[in-house]
């Protein structure tokens, strides 16, 4: 065995080069299989952990105002095991040095007892003293933003009265672990935040004493929570009860698990291309390296070393280039497991975020990867153990060649004597060509992900905010007004041009499919909010019916023509049965879309606004501020702008690294499979190259008949690259689209060219590095022997 | 020496086309494993003679005439083609040499086994500066009927006149045969022998036949002898024999 593993290191170190592209191949998948199994399984770990150890609670509902008393009936409902009845309302902030307004969603602390549900994780400082005033709890990212500590303070309008809330302690909550402001599709961490203070005192604020407006639930395990939502709609109806929504609906954790899903979509799809190329390579390389050692076999065999150890010894090769491989992907899977672990921080706030790996995964990638490779040896030895010596020492029977088919067209004569080779000995082993071609497909079709994503985000921002959002500020009023409200804000200094609209929550429903959503009402040829379709062309509202966004559509499996049940949760809670007129496209949350005026009859009101969307003078944005800030209706304000920004520093940053991994990861796919295709091209066609030599072809030329060949093999994978990538885009980002976010599939040639450019560039360094092989063949040496 | 009696094989007064003195080659030199493969070869060759190289296992044939096809190159001594240095020239220019002046022949043919007959001497006429049709190659070694053949369908004999043919297509000015008939059969090993002298005498190509087989040197003008790296004798022969009546 000693002389065997001796043979073993010799045969090693002159396929060093082939062996490293192999293993780093399959470092690639290990790593990306490392990297996403692991935030994938850390992300869950940790939410779960979190969620049962904060105790978050399973349903939520808001209402308009009810007694505390109304409580033993709530605890009451079956299969409910605790609840906290709260108030909720929301601050405008005045920060100083922000030529914005920010906003804070406040919620309710019990003040004599300890939280029951969505416990606070206090980072800093501590909870607000029973019966202080203006003391406050502020989450974790806003307080990071501002660079809050416990002791600062901050000047509020709370309810239309202006206060000096002083920060106690930093906190997180299991149920803003992604902090998003309402309606908006990114986190905005200076201009959103969440703050916790005293029931008695928000109750004061809010005009709430003994009341609460807002409830939520922990089910009991095994409950039937949909039984309890049914529950609590029908006790806290008489109170101007919304609709109860469990998690599955709940803004923070829809968008955790929606991270996870994403994850998902890519987290097997990738590693397996790699893996799988990687065993393809493996299981080329090491045919040729049997078939070249034919001989050699047959020699150990006669001296009488078994089939199996021969086998083992060729399996030893796999062995090395798995390990190598798994050393690789397993410092390298975890090394981007923690960097991006950080920077998913950003965005999503755990008490503890760390990376952990999945060892299931990893284990079963390992041994999959390694398993394919063993059966592509295995088939080759199998091939070599099975001659009899005696036959085995001949050399093989000289390879049978023909005009390859494509020459039956007549191109021959238009072709030189090398490309034909290069067409005949593809022709021959069509195999091992499309193997190398189908690595070069998948090299191609990698990048292309990146690519459509990016341009998808390019797109979606652009159709968002030029195309159908082209409002500079969206006003929300604390309640609905009249229209002498609209006129006041239309009034403001700057405004150019405002459109009201009136917006509803409501449960919408067609059969026993429902969601809870915001009904909009608009305005008749909307300049500012316009509702599009995919063609970006303006989607008339209809005078009777209802516009749903194409998700909704989908969700409710409703098309044009059908009718959807609207039951409005507000006023006098109409219910109404609607035709659905059309659907429009909108790539974040799912809306329904009505005529203003028929909402406002739905609700049977007079001309009523609930805020306004503006165009503004930019010169006169700080005195339209100072309007803003004074005046106490006004409960949000949205500035087109900086919802652009902060989503464009996210996907920059969340981007910018999934972009640069990618196009690594293909570089190193592209440059493995032609080098390894290279290698064994060479190792067949050492005789002929240098028999060319011999007759006088230059190096060049000579280059150019052993890269004709693979720059052939590079050519014919580049279209089907692309078709795959586009297919594998298109999958993944419609299985990584939900009801919070979808990404359009937008395939531009820049896409295109950078995939191509990726694959020919890899192409050409490895045609350069087996090149200088050429440069060093063995002219003399391969006349002595015959093949 | 040559007798120069003998206009057919040393042309007297032509000039010498290689012309070689103290020609050495040294393999791992200053190594245990040092071997003098070539030690001091002194001679010159003409043109249109047909010389046959003969002698012992590495005494250093082929070592001499891959050094006079610009193959290789010698550690030691000077070799000129036509008054010019191979031994100066750079790989490029030895590359330019064969190609356009040097035909080779080798013991195990060295086809391109996936192109045709046609295909492997058109592999030359591709790149040669005067070459003659493909065609008109094979019918010299008689070949013509065969041409659309892959390698595999030919028998040795024919798969060695093919490398002949795709030797002399380029009207090379020599012609080097590194035992062209070690794999072969007599009867067939004739036949490939006379399509060289053919070449030999019709197109006045020199060339050079390495052989193990005695026999064989009846068909050349001179006769070299190799020991141990060395010239050991240049006989010439006063009569030669056309290669069909050669008998081994
Ligand atoms: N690459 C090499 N490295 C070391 N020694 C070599 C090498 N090539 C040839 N030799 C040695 O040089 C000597 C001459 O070799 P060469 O091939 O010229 O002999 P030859 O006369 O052609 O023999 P044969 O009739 O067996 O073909 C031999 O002793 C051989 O061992
Ligand atoms: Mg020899």
């Amino acid at each position: 065995m000693r002389s065997l593993d001796l043979k073993l290191i010799r045969d090693l170190r002159t396929m060093k080069g082939q062996m490293l592209a192999i293993s780093l191949v399959m470092a690639c998948g290990l790593t990306m299989l490392i990297t996403f199994r692991g935030l994938i399984v850390s992300l869950e770990t940790e939410r779960d952990r979190y969620y049962s150890e904060n105790r978050f609670a399973d349903v939520f509902c808001d209402l308009e105002q009810a007694p505390n008393s109304l409580r033993p009936r709530l605890e009451a409902i079956p299969d409910v095991a605790a609840v906290e009845t709260r108030i909720k309302g929301a601050a405008t902030l005045d920060i100083p040095g922000m030529d914005d307004i920010a906003e804070a969603v406040m919620i309710s602390l019990p003040d004599e007892r300890p939280q029951r549900l969505n416990l606070l994780h206090m980072l800093r400082g501590r909870f607000p003293e029973p019966g202080s005033r203006n003391e406050i709890v502020v989450g974790e990212a806003f307080a990071e933003a501002h660079a809050f500590m416990p002791g600062d303070t901050i000047q509020a309008v709370i309810h239309g009265s202006r206060e000096h809330l002083r920060i106690v302690g930093i906190a997180l909550s299991p149920e803003f672990v992604y902090e998003l402001p309402p309606g908006a599709i990114v986190p905005d961490n200076k201009r959103f935040g969440v703050f916790w203070m005293n029931e008695r005192e928000l109750a004061n604020a809010f005009n709430m004493d003994g009341a609460f407006n807002n409830v939520v639930l922990a089910v009991s395990p095994g409950g039937d929570i949909n039984r309890v939502k049914e529950e609590l709609d029908r006790i806290l109806r008489p109170y101007g009860g919304r609709i109860a929504y469990d998690r599955s609906e709940h803004t923070s954790a829809e968008w955790v698990e929606m991270e996870i899903e994403s994850l998902r979509a890519v987290a097997l799809a990738f590693p397996i291309v790699f893996l799988a190329v990687a065993a393809f390579m493996t299981s080329a390389a090491l045919t040729r390296l049997v078939r070249l050692q034919r001989e050699q076999i047959a020699q150990l065999k006669a001296f009488g070393y078994s089939s199996r150890a021969i086998g083992l010894h060729y399996s030893k090769f796999v062995l090395v280039a798995v390990a190598a491989a798994i050393l690789v992907g397993a410092v390298g899977g975890y090394l981007a497991g923690r960097g991006v672990i950080v920077l998913f921080h950003q965005f999503f706030r755990f008490p503890s975020l760390t990376f952990h790996p999945d060892y299931l995964a990893v284990l079963l990638g390992v041994v999959a990867s390694a398993a394919t490779a063993f059966l592509g040896v295995l088939a080759a030895v199998r091939q070599a153990v099975r001659l009899p010596p005696a036959e085995a020492m001949r050399p093989e029977p000289p390879a049978k060649y023909s005009p390859s088919r494509i020459e039956v067209t007549g191109i021959q004569h238009l072709v030189s004597p090398a490309f034909r080779m290069a067409l005949r000995n593809l022709e021959r082993k069509p195999w091992q060509g499309l193997f190398t071609a189908f690595g070069l497909a998948m090299a191609t079709a990698i990048p292309i992900l990146p690519g459509a994503m990016r341009d998808g985000m390019d797109y979606m921002m652009d159709f968002q905010w030029r195309l159908a959002q082209r409002q500079d500020v969206t006003l929300g009023l604390i309640e609905p007004g009249s229209y002498t409200a609209f006129t006041s804000m239309r009034n403001l200094p700057g405004v150019v041009e405002a459109e009201p609209f009136r917006s509803v929550s409501a449960r919408i429903s067609h059969g026993h499919l429902e969601r809870r959503i915001s009904l909009s009402g608009l305005t008749q040829d909307a300049r500012l909010n316009r509702l599009l379709d995919a063609e970006e062309q303006q989607v008339p509202l209809p005078l009777s019916g209802v516009l749903l966004s194409r998700k909704l559509a989908e969700i409710l499996d409703v098309g044009p023509g059908g009718v959807v049940l609207l039951e409005v949760q507000e006023g006098r809670r109409p219910v109404v049965a609607v035709p659905v007129a059309g659907t429009i496209t909108d790539f974040t949350g799912i809306g329904a879309y009505m005529d203003i005026d028929e909402v406002r009859r739905l609700m049977g009101e007079g001309r009523t606004v609930s805020g306004a969307h503006l165009t503004l003078d930019a010169a006169e944005w700080d005195r339209f501020m100072v309007k803003v800030r004074e005046s106490p209706r006004i409960g949000s304000i949205t500035r087109t702008r900086a919802a652009r920004e902060s989503f464009d520093r996210m996907m920059g940053e969340m981007f910018g690294l999934a972009q640069a991994i990618y196009f690594g990861f293909a570089i190193v796919l592209a440059f493995g499979v032609i080098y390894n295709g290279a290698r064994i091209a060479l190792s067949e066609r050492t005789r002929d190259l240098a028999t060319l030599r011999v007759l006088g072809y230059t190096k060049r030329e000579v280059a150019g008949v052993l890269i004709g060949e693979l720059a052939l093999l590079t050519l014919l994978a580049l279209l089907p690259g692309l078709f795959i990538g586009s297919q594998m885009a298109s999958a993944i980002l419609e299985a990584a689209s939900t009801e919070t976010t979808r990404f359009p599939v937008v395939l531009t040639s820049r896409t295109y060219a950078t995939a191509v450019l990726i694959v020919l560039a890899s192409s050409l360094v490895s045609f350069a590095v087996v090149g200088r092989r050429i440069h060093r063949l063995d002219l003399i040496g391969v006349l002595k022997a015959r093949e | 020496m040559p007798d120069s009696a003998d206009k057919h094989t040393t042309p007297a007064g032509s000039e010498p086309l290689f012309e070689a003195r103290g020609l050495t080659k040294i393999y791992n030199p200053g190594t245990e494993a040092e071997v003098r493969a070539l030690d001091g070869v002194d001679l010159d060759l003409f043109e249109s003679e047909l010389v046959v190289l003969l002698g012992a296992s590495g005494s250093g044939k082929s070592t001499l005439l891959n050094i006079l096809g610009g193959l290789d190159v010698p550690t030691d001594g000077t070799l000129d083609f036509r008054g010019e240095s191979l031994t100066e020239a750079d790989e490029r220019a030895l590359t330019q040499f064969r190609r356009e002046t040097v035909g080779f022949v080798f013991q195990f043919y060295n086809l391109i086994p996936s192109l045709t007959a046609r295909e492997n001497v058109t592999l030359i006429t591709d790149i040669a500066r005067d070459p003659m049709p493909a065609e008109e190659a094979l019918a010299l070694v008689g070949l013509g009927e065969r041409m659309d053949h892959f390698p595999s369908e030919l028998s040795g004999g024919e798969q060695q006149r093919i490398a002949i043919a795709r030797a002399i297509a380029k009207r090379p000015d020599v012609l080097l045969c590194d035992e062209p008939t070690g794999a072969l059969d007599v009867k067939t090993g004739i036949t490939v022998l006379e399509a060289i002298a053919r070449v030999n005498e019709d197109m006045g190509t020199l060339a050079m036949i390495i052989t193990h087989n005695a026999a064989i040197a009846e068909m050349a003008g001179r006769v070299i002898h190799m020991s141990a790296g060395r010239i050991t004798e240049i006989h010439t022969n006063t009569e030669r024999r056309p290669a069909h009546t050669l008998v081994w």
